[in-house]
């Protein structure tokens, strides 16, 4: 029985797409968890950021830094376009609306008309080779067994895994300051903040900010050991990343971290119990019908979770946004 | 249908236009780097989606080629456009995405004497995969129609051909064709967004598993007629029964639990995506990805000037208006009705007034249910049918909800027709693959502009 699975869903705790929807997560945390905002629209921050800085670096062959900046740019504008006309209105249209903003960008780049810049439905390849051209890293084939990368693979993930910590600690830093403390009570009691002279409309537009650019971050990441491709920026992504925030702790900035290593090992390890299922026929399913069983798994859990324990893992009950 | 290519071409040209002038301004400012890409890139042409189909239509008995014969294709969301054959009898048909499109020869449009395609090949059927390119749908002219046509014969297709001899193009007809599909997608948008809207009025849950609800009408027709074979009707009310039954089971089993635990709002929201996912990949575990389809008579049996209705659209729209009817009526004069838009209105209040609110919440479920069972397979014979197809339409119920106004069965179905049209018309001016961001983009402006939506009252947005 091959069960090098087992190694693989090991390597899913630092695998690039882990880092990347830890940050996107923790992105999620500063609008969701902390300051309230139901961001429905976080794989369209993803899919923006990762345009901006893939049609930048491809097309323009702009250096590596400017790229990133000019990711970081489109996640601002992307989160004034969609906080400007939401923010004043009751919360659940902001839902609605950065869920349909999120698909109007999914369904924009696809369009064959501007397949020359965008790539249409195949994306853009390649954004990697700026970010490949300073890897300090020796050629090289580094790890044992099935958990072998070569240096760009690793150089990727040392980044990633920095900038993740780097992130970590900001916001960390952020929700102990008096900012931080703001928009707790925003989440708290909207009308109390504003009693007290706080401009509650600027500070949930600085989060949104906060959220979307470091979900614009976290897909560079995502993108730069692979390609990108407008259907990974579904509504699903997006449910994705509130089933890592919950399962960790909405309310707390270790807890996306958590939440996306836990998710990614798991999902790896259904995957491959799955497949020796179904290669020993254990299970009375066909390959085709593996697939869709991990988003019927997702969505149980993101179910259990919220009845059960909202909180998630390391969340205080007292603290749980939505305490039951 | 008579052909407006030269507009609708000169359309798209001025549209390319636009784009063009667009990419040029952003490339002056992001610099000569810039610039240079975009001079590089060839001019896009409608060539550029990925999946096509390759018409050829030809006399049987000689083989030769017929121009100007102008072919109708209808497909998914909506899809709706006329193709005209060039002088090789060809014509290339670019569409925005996989699935089933039916294609009807316009038998007027032949040259007399020549014959016309046997009637159990016109209108046709063809299923284009992700990825195909120039699917064959090629149509052999026999005397009165009667012989068998030989689909996807003998010649190997050659390179398609987009047709340009639109002699006698007629813009209105296609604007009166996008209409109609429009008012009838509406029609059937407008049953599956009346239940979120009623649910949201009496429970306050911005139910996202509602597209779930639709599927699961649709699947049930398809097992029905589809599998069983059973007759269409047998579909359509089973459909309905089990639509009710899932609405019932659903509040029974998890919606109202969780009213009683005291779940917030925002929570049951979120309960509600993960149900939608659940529910949404068990369909496709079980029915698997591919397009579903319910037979149906695809003839034409009712025409309007340039429009024409297949005997189940005009069903499915004589059903719509009875059953859009039948609520306004429940709504507006029964007792249950008033029960429920008070309830939608104060629940507090309707409670203390002796109003039995579980019950009303389930009869809305219910409600709800068969409504979107309805929706569900009327648009599995309207269009077509996958897994996901009420997933794919939830957002536009959103925006129908939202545009009509939050909470009101009236406004939902406003919503819902501006919303039928928008995603229809918009062909006209921008690429088909992008009419659900239309739709979607009026929904925000509308919320910019008048944020109860047209019908809702402003105390609502809160």
């Amino acid at each position: 029985m091959d069960l090098s699975f087992l190694w693989l869903a090991l390597g899913q705790i630092i695998s690039p797409q882990t880092i990347a929807y830890a940050l996107a997560a923790l992105g999620l945390a500063v609008c969701f968890g902390f300051t309230g905002l139901i961001n429905f629209g976080q794989a369209g921050f993803m899919a923006v950021g990762g345009y901006a800085f893939a049609i930048t670096s491809v097309h323009f062959h702009w250096a590596f830094g400017w790229s990133v900046l000019a990711s970081i740019a489109g996640a601002v504008i992307f989160a004034f376009i969609l906080g400007i006309p939401t923010l004043r209105l009751r919360a659940d249209y902001l839902a609605i609306v950065t869920i349909a903003a999120a698909e109007i960008v999914r369904y924009t780049v696809k369009t064959p008309n501007i397949a020359p810049v965008t790539g249409g439905t195949d994306g853009i390849n390649g954004s990697s080779h700026a970010f490949d051209a300073f890897n300090p890293i020796p050629v090289g084939r580094y790890g044992f067994g099935v958990l072998t990368y070569d240096q760009d693979d690793l150089w990727i993930i040392l980044v990633g895994i920095a900038v993740t910590a780097v992130a970590a600690l900001f916001v960390w830093q952020l929700m102990r300051s008096p900012w931080g403390r703001i928009v707790k009570g925003i989440r708290e009691d909207e009308d109390a903040v504003r009693a007290l002279g706080k401009n509650v409309y600027w500070y949930k537009m600085q989060a949104l900010i906060i959220g979307g650019v470091l979900a614009a971050l976290a897909n560079i990441i995502n993108i730069i050991p692979t390609s990108l491709q407008p259907d990974n920026y579904g509504t699903q992504t997006t449910f994705f990343l509130f089933t890592i925030m919950l399962l960790g702790g909405a309310t707390t900035v270790l807890g996306p971290l958590v939440g996306s290593i836990i998710f990614w090992v798991v999902l790896s390890l259904a995957d491959g119990i799955l497949s020796l299922g179904v290669q020993y026929h254990w299970l009375p399913i066909t390959q085709l019908q593996q697939g869709p069983i991990r988003f019927v798994l997702v969505g149980i859990a993101l179910m259990l979770l919220i009845i059960f324990r909202p909180q998630g893992i390391l969340g205080k009950k007292r603290e749980a946004y939505f305490g039951a | 249908m008579k052909i407006p290519q030269a507009q609708a071409s000169r359309l798209a040209h001025r549209a390319r236009g636009a784009l063009a002038i667009l990419i040029a301004a952003a490339a002056l400012i992001l610099g000569p780097a810039a610039m240079a890409s975009a001079v590089e890139t060839p001019a896009p042409t409608p060539s550029a989606s990925p999946e096509s189909i390759e018409i050829w239509i030809r006399v049987a008995a000689d083989k030769s080629n017929v121009p100007n014969a102008s072919v109708l294709v209808t497909g998914p969301k909506g899809f709706s456009q006329t193709f005209v054959t060039g002088p090789d009898g060809k014509a290339f048909v670019g569409l925005p995405r996989a699935g089933d499109y039916t294609l009807l020869v316009d038998n007027k449009s032949l040259p007399a004497g020549k014959g016309t395609p046997p009637s159990e090949s016109n209108p046709r059927v063809v299923t284009v995969s992700p990825g195909d390119v120039e699917d064959p749908a090629y149509f052999l002219l026999v005397p009165g129609g009667t012989e068998p046509s030989v689909p996807g014969s003998t010649n190997t297709p050659g390179s398609g051909h987009h047709s340009s001899s639109g002699n006698n193009t007629d813009y209105g007809a296609l604007v009166a064709n996008l209409t109609a599909n429009g008012l009838i997608f509406g029609l059937l948008l407008a049953l599956a967004s009346i239940g979120v809207s009623l649910i949201y009025g009496t429970t306050g849950l911005s139910n996202f598993a509602h597209g779930e609800l639709v599927t699961f009408g649709a699947l049930t027709g398809y097992v029905l007629s589809g599998v069983l074979h059973l007759p269409g009707w047998i579909g359509i009310v089973g459909a309905a029964v089990a639509g009710g039954l899932m609405g019932l089971g659903q509040d029974a089993a998890l919606w109202k639990p969780l009213r009683k635990r005291g779940v917030g709002l925002i929570p049951l929201m979120i309960v509600s995506i993960g149900l939608s996912l659940v529910l949404r990949y068990l369909y496709e575990f079980i029915f698997g990805s591919d397009q579903l389809i319910i037979p149906s008579d695809s003839h034409a049996a009712f025409v309007l000037g340039p429009i024409k209705f297949t005997s189940i659209t005009l069903i499915s729209v004589i059903l719509c208006v009875v059953l859009l009817l039948l609520v306004a009526f429940i709504l507006l004069r029964t007792r249950i009705g008033k029960a429920t838009r008070a309830v939608a209105d104060n629940r507090a209040l309707a409670a203390a007034s002796g109003i039995n609110v579980e019950r009303i919440i389930r009869l809305v479920w219910v409600g709800s249910g068969v409504l979107a069972a309805l929706a569900g397979v009327l648009i599995g014979y309207y269009q077509t049918l996958r897994w996901d197809t009420g997933g794919s339409i939830l957002l536009l119920v959103f925006a129908a909800v939202t545009l009509g106004g939050f909470g009101t069965a009236f406004g939902a179905l406003v919503g819902s027709l501006v919303i039928g049209l928008v995603v229809n018309l918009s062909t006209l001016i921008i690429p088909a693959n992008v009419q659900n961001a239309a739709a979607l983009l009026i929904m925000i402006i509308i919320l910019l502009v008048r944020p109860q939506g047209i019908l809702g009252r402003r105390e609502r947005i809160g």
